[in-house]
């Protein structure tokens, strides 16, 4: 059975909860709480703690067990089974979304006559090869990408500081809690996504006491750095370009990446920053690739090369019905929002709830 | 077991190694360099057919006997079109190269149009398609852009060229905004603000600087002079060369200027001198009774020039002359903001930002008063405080004279 370290845990969940949040977090919040949008970010984010922390406590309660095999032990064969396949189909549909989100991205911001298919193909080789690999191998290409993934993003903020717009974050809090409250809703659904990824990665994690203290603060580490860099991210996009702007940006940062331009000579370096973002999002579709295959494992006892080309092929045809770029950001925020939120929401607190309840019956 | 693995890791990364060099070798539809044409300048003015207007191009040329290879020549072309799409489907049936759009330094908006309106309808193309950069500058040109674009300059550079160093090399300055695409959208989303551009126009000689001329009755160079204020699309007005002064104290955007106090009636010593910092805060108060907005106006200057007094002097006198260089020149600054204040009230445009910054320092009292914010401006308190610092008088204390010496009365 593969294993990989709490620190490759740590490294993993971080890649796998940034994905590409980053590109359209500052429109989503700022849509929705104006320039106060920034604020609701990091307490988005740390919604995904209690439910991380209720993961691993399962866990600790179930060793060597993912959720699903959990939920088959406290709620029974015929619900469990239910959830696998909800799980399942959400997991692939959102998965087959990310990788159409590849080549929406490239197509739309750098290479606009290549097949939107080639981005597809390219993304699904790399996350199949990963696959196949196995999760040690994908934890350590993780571990390689993600500080370069983190540099790219540091440098796109710190390069943009020049094109800062005087007082675009003034009047703090105008229009009171409300609004923030609202974009912190819209940012959680970005926690839930990794908190899903949990669920199928239980069984790869290290559970001995020790081990157990690391992941927990682990989860708190994870949560804490990606939800910081986003916050920064909606911070820079409202300074630079105002609310209205930035509203109105479908890949803000991609935007701000094109006006980087160091001492007027060196500018054109977007390129860069997306080669190192296309990482993030391999790791994304990645996640999701591997928590189906869990899923089909764990529900249907279906593995194997088979039907993990079958999953590909699937990936491929979710991204291929979604070729229209406003209709893959539209159905991206509806899995998000009605979806995977109230999914992992209920059915993570449920298992959580009810193994607790049964816990202190039996004390 | 572990042989069948091995195989199927094999086979897979085969795969992806024929696939990546199938198809990773290069973009789609790539182009080498030297096919491409790159755009340096865009110029728009109103069309001769209802609803059309007319684009002017300004691409690069590599020059081929050139030593360096980076010394360009110029190809402009004009067509009239009635999006500007359609004019890139003119340009390209004409070039034998393919236009880069990624290289554009300079959107000019020639007066017609921009007094027609419709000018944001043009802009989409410019924030929309990923090729252009945000950074490029927008300049109104007096009179037609196509013409700006078309002049020969003493300079050599190609107008845009020239157009983008005078802009850049503008902080040394400071007489005029700079307005970069990303500004003017972000300014247009504040909705109570009016945009404002600076005024590119040609300079035939003895229109303000003496050339030697090439024969022809043609302006031989540019410069960037005054601003332009909108109101929504449209040109509204033309700001003076001291009430754009004026606006670049207010908005806190010296960095640099070279400032005299010639102007002054007041006194008999006139002063010259280079603004070495500045810096404009502003406070949204209370005062009796009604809100105000007061701009506090803090600079550094050094004496460079000082016309007037022909004798030594002595220590005090010279330290109570620096004295008075601080206040004359605090009245040319207030004078310049007082100028630009007048213009917005006259025209009832915020271009100054004051509604931005009522909602910035005080946001429930902007909620009152933002529905008619343009009726407001007009009376809407504004004081001023302006305060020089000399910090030195250059490398000499008294002006050079005649001594009275031999051979003096």
């Amino acid at each position: 059975m593969e294993r990989i370290s709490s620190h490759q845990f740590v490294v993993l969940g971080s890649a796998v909860l940034m994905g590409t949040t980053f590109l359209p977090i500052a429109s989503i919040v700022t849509e929705v709480a104006g320039r106060d949008g920034w604020m609701s970010v990091l307490p988005g984010f740390v919604v995904g703690i209690p439910y991380g922390l209720m993961v691993i406590s399962l866990l600790e309660q179930y060793p060597r067990k993912n959720l699903l095999q959990i939920s088959d032990i406290i709620l029974g064969k015929w619900i469990s089974k239910i959830i696998g396949v909800v799980y399942i189909f959400i997991m692939c549909y959102f998965g087959g979304l990310l990788l159409g989100q590849a080549g929406d991205i490239y197509q739309s911001s750098i290479m606009p006559l290549t097949p939107i298919g080639m981005f597809y193909l390219g993304g699904i080789l790399l996350v199949f090869y990963l696959v196949k690999s196995g999760i040690e191998v994908f934890a350590r290409f993780s571990e390689i990408l993600f500080p370069l993934i983190i540099i790219a993003l540091v440098l796109n903020i710190g390069l943009s500081i020049p094109r800062i717009e005087h007082g675009e974050l003034l009047p703090i809090l105008s229009e009171g809690i409300r609004p923030i409250i609202w974009a912190w809703l819209k940012v959680a659904p970005f926690a839930m996504e990794y908190i899903l990824f949990l669920a199928g990665i239980l069984t790869f994690l290290p559970t001995s006491k020790r081990e157990l203290v690391q992941l927990k603060r682990g989860v708190w580490r994870t949560v804490f750095l990606v939800g910081f860099l986003n916050m920064l991210v909606v911070l820079i996009q409202i300074l630079i370009f105002g609310p209205g702007e930035t509203v109105r940006m479908v890949y803000g940062l991609l935007v701000l990446g094109k006006m980087v331009e160091i001492s007027r000579t060196v500018a054109g370096v977007e390129s860069v920053f997306l080669g190192a973002w296309l990482g993030a999002l391999i790791i994304k579709a990645g996640a999701f690739f591997f928590t189906v295959t869990w899923g089909l494992e764990t529900v249907f006892n279906l593995k194997g090369l088979k039907w993990n080309l079958g999953v590909g092929v699937i990936f491929m045809g979710i991204a291929f019905k979604f070729t229209r770029g406003p209709d893959l950001v539209m159905e991206i925020g509806l899995v998000d929002n009605y979806l995977i939120l109230p999914f992992a929401a209920v059915w993570i607190l449920t298992l959580w709830g009810i193994s607790r309840w049964k816990g202190a019956g039996i004390s | 077991m572990k042989t069948e693995r091995g195989k199927g890791h094999k086979f897979i990364l085969r795969l992806t190694i024929i696939a990546c060099l199938l198809f990773l070798t290069g973009c789609w539809g790539k182009k080498e360099v030297e096919d491409l044409a790159p755009l340096l300048g865009v110029g728009f003015d109103q069309g001769e057919q209802p609803g059309t207007f007319l684009v002017t191009e300004q691409f690069a040329r590599p020059k081929k006997d050139s030593s360096s290879g980076a010394e360009i020549e110029d190809r402009t072309f004009s067509v009239e079109a009635s999006s500007v799409r359609e004019a890139f489907e003119k340009f390209s049936e004409v070039a034998y190269r393919t236009p880069f759009m990624g290289s554009l330094k300079v959107i000019i908006i020639g007066e017609d149009f921009a007094k027609s309106g419709d000018f944001n309808n043009i802009l989409d193309f410019f924030q929309r398609y990923a090729e252009f950069r945000r950074s490029m500058y927008l300049v109104l040109a007096k009179g037609k852009a196509q013409d700006i674009l078309n002049l020969k300059l003493r300079s050599g550079l190609l107008p845009a060229m020239a157009i983008k160093s005078n802009i850049e090399g503008g902080d040394e300055i400071s007489v005029f905004p700079t307005v970069r695409l990303g500004h003017y959208l972000t300014i247009l989303g504040t909705k109570s603000t009016a945009p404002i551009f600076p005024v590119v126009e040609s300079v035939k000689s003895r229109e303000g600087v003496e050339y030697k001329e090439d024969g022809k009755d043609e302006a031989g160079e540019i410069r960037i002079h005054g601003a332009g204020v909108m109101h929504g699309d449209y040109l509204a007005d033309y700001l003076t060369d001291e009430e754009a002064k004026g606006y670049m104290w207010l908005e806190n955007d010296v960095i640099h200027r070279l400032i005299n106090t010639v102007d002054l009636n007041e006194n008999s010593v006139k002063f010259g001198g280079q603004v070495l910092k500045a810096n404009t805060k502003y406070r949204v108060k209370v005062n009796n009774d009604k809100m105000e907005i007061q701009y506090q106006i803090k600079t550094s200057i050094a004496i460079d020039e000082i016309l007037g007094p022909q004798k030594q002097l002595s220590g005090l006198e010279w330290v109570e002359l620096v004295k008075q260089a601080e206040k004359d020149f605090a009245k040319v600054i207030e004078k310049e903001c007082e100028s630009s204040i007048k213009k917005e009230r006259e025209l009832g445009l915020d271009f100054l930002g004051i509604g931005r910054h009522i909602e910035q320092k005080n946001s429930a009292y902007w909620k009152t008063i933002k529905d008619q914010w343009e009726a407001e401006i007009a009376d809407f308190p504004i004081s001023l405080e302006v305060k020089v610092t000399i910090h030195h008088s250059g490398m000499s204390s008294s002006s050079a004279s005649n001594s009275g010496g031999e051979g003096q009365e």
